[in-house]
């Protein structure tokens, strides 16, 4: 091999690899995954504008129809049209995501800050708890709690409740143990020695240094979120079986996949995979970009 | 004489699982307004357990007696707020590393701005001294503003903690190694630094194990051996001729003097000797120095030392 020649032509390729990797200093993937996630989510909220069909209307002449040219996605068993359905669906989905994340990241935020502020035997208490709780296979304790409180939360209500009372334990650790570590930094100790009382020290210096964390850690578990609504409403337990969720759509499918429907289950969980990925694009990227250090250097 | 800050038979010691570690004994100090105080010793000497008790930042395992005043106010009594204070507006501490010293997640501007507003200085005043005193120091509020510590070289983030230390117009500053791990170009800059802050008619307390250092400061001196002042008085007289046999070894160990280290190593601060800790590595030790400990005996133009060679005169 010309090791030569060859390095000259991989080298400028590789430049304008390097290059058409990054859009504006992000990376290309990244790019994407923002644009399919914005797209998603600006389609969810103006569902009713962009689909004016009830996406709950039966339509018994058009039964499992292919996709064609009126019906984008094709329709289901009853001649729902599954765009419709889609829209809606990542839209309920979305939601119950963001906001079981939410209760997750607040209920994880304050066990994993009261841990690491109380100390001692507080300390010791709470991440016992924690542990306990992360222990026990926590699709067990979604069900249960799905079940349990289905009939005074609703559904979706139960369903972001059922995510947010499991997903907090490895939320408390991350923030106890952050917490702990900027506890012992120097400029802690400089800021003591300046004069910083508890208040300053925690709104000054702890809060900003979670905060990466607790966002993160938040949008890391939208997708688990969006995965556990779907479980829920597969098994039954989850959203009433008439909403258009992800999880909804994929339950019904599965009758609709024996006689030769493939499109009804194929565009939900194609949603449902796009939606999670591209969640977890962003937030690994957010990891390295919230790093001060790594996001001044992309900048200098 | 009564000083500014007077420490008067302070001493420490740390609880811990092998026993107590008497990091420091009996110290006695006093610096006046404007004046220089080296504290000298190696590592483990207890220097840095000196500054840090008189700012009370030692861990909760310490067991501290004695008296630390300021202006004549006991500092260690005081109530968490009393101490907020005096830390904020009265004494500075510049700390070891400036690298680590500053929050690395947060622009420095915001920092500077909360040092200053700590101070009891509101906003635009704050911003105008702050902007008045890195001048001085050769800085751009504004530049500096906007960066992040890592931004910054070496030199400028020691500038920065020194700015944040003296924007308050605190009574005694303290400077924690403030050489550690820079280069001879920055020691420089460093001790001119230190020297303009000692004109500002603060009391400046440096702690340092970097003997060229404390040469070029000048000032007062006080050597620390084993968790004691084994001598202390003004620098340029203990560069000339030491008077503790410890001080004279140390100079002696220095690359351009005869670079002959001290045999023997200093005794377990969990074990330390009822006689001169330092007897058993001292070339002149008779048998008065395994016996009982030396007093700081008077020797000369204020100069004071912990052997009984003094002793004898």
């Amino acid at each position: 091999m010309s090791s030569i020649a060859t390095g000259v032509r991989a080298g400028s390729g590789q430049t304008y690899r390097r290059l058409s990797r990054f859009v504006g200093g992000v990376p290309r993937s990244v790019v994407l995954a923002g644009g399919v996630l914005l797209a998603l989510v600006v389609v969810a909220i103006a569902a009713d504008l962009l689909r004016p069909i009830d996406e709950t209307r039966v339509d018994l002449d058009s039964i499992l129809l292919a996709p064609s040219g009126q019906h984008l996605m094709g329709t289901d068993e009853v001649g729902r049209d599954l765009l419709t359905r889609v829209i809606h669906g990542a839209r309920v989905s979305l939601t119950i995501g963001f906001f079981g994340a939410l209760l997750a990241a607040a209920v994880g935020g304050a066990i994993g800050l009261l841990a690491g502020t109380l100390g001692g035997r507080a300390d010791t208490a709470l991440m016992r708890v924690t542990d306990a709780a992360a222990s026990q296979s926590h699709f067990f304790f979604v069900l249960l709690i799905a079940v349990l409180f289905r009939p005074a939360l609703g559904g979706s209500g139960a369903v972001m409740f059922a995510v947010g009372l499991t997903h907090w334990p490895s939320l408390a650790r991350i923030v106890r143990g952050e917490l702990l570590s900027v506890r012992e930094r120097p400029f802690v100790a400089a800021a003591i020695g300046g004069g910083a009382g508890r208040a300053r020290l925690a709104r000054r210096h702890y809060v900003p240094h979670l905060l990466p964390a607790i966002g993160l850690a938040f949008v890391l578990t939208i997708p688990h979120a969006i995965y556990h609504e779907a479980a829920l409403s597969f098994l039954g337990v989850g959203l009433e079986p008439h909403k258009a969720s992800l999880g909804n759509l994929l339950a019904d499918s599965q009758q609709a996949l024996l006689i030769g429907g493939w499109w009804v289950s194929l565009f939900p969980g194609l949603m449902l995979v796009v939606a999670a990925m591209t969640i977890g694009t962003l937030a690994e990227y957010g990891r390295e970009r919230l790093h001060p250090r790594w996001r001044s250097e992309l900048e200098l | 004489m009564t000083g500014l800050l007077e420490v008067e038979d302070l001493s420490v010691g740390f609880r811990t699982e092998r026993g107590v570690v008497q990091a420091l004994s009996e110290a006695n100090l006093t610096v006046a307004a404007g004046d220089l105080l080296l504290v000298v010793g190696e590592s483990g000497s207890g220097k840095t357990v000196l500054a840090h008790s008189l700012l009370s930042l030692l861990p909760r395992n310490v067991n501290v007696t004695g008296y630390v005043r300021l202006r004549g106010q006991d500092l260690l009594g005081l109530s968490p707020r009393e101490l907020r204070h005096v830390r904020s507006r009265r004494m500075a501490l510049i700390p070891q590393s400036p690298a680590s010293s500053l929050n690395p997640v947060r622009k420095l501007g915001g920092q500077l701005l909360e040092a200053a507003r700590a101070r009891g200085l509101s906003e635009p005043a704050a911003r105008a001294r702050l902007a008045e005193l890195l001048c001085e120091l050769g800085l751009d509020f504004e530049f500096v503003g906007g960066r992040y510590i890592h931004q910054l070289s070496g030199g400028m983030q020691q500038r920065i903690v020194n700015a944040m230390a003296l924007v308050g117009e605190p009574d005694v500053v303290i400077a924690d190694e403030p050489t550690s791990g820079l280069d001879t170009a920055l020691v420089d800059t460093t001790a001119a630094q230190l020297l303009s802050i000692s004109a500002r008619g603060a009391a400046l307390l440096v702690i340092t194990h970097d003997l060229r250092l404390a040469e070029r400061l000048g000032g007062r001196l006080a050597l620390l051996y084993a968790s004691r002042i084994v001598e202390i008085g003004p620098t340029k007289l203990f560069f000339k001729a030491p008077s503790h046999p410890y001080g004279r070894e140390l100079l002696r160990a220095l690359p351009e003097r005869e670079g002959k280290s001290i045999p023997g190593l200093s005794p377990e601060l969990t074990a330390l000797p009822g006689h001169c800790a330092f007897a058993d590595r001292c070339p002149d030790s008779f048998d008065r120095c395994v016996e009982s400990l030396p007093d700081l005996y008077p020797v000369r133009d204020g100069v004071a030392a912990r052997c009984f060679v003094h002793a004898e005169r």
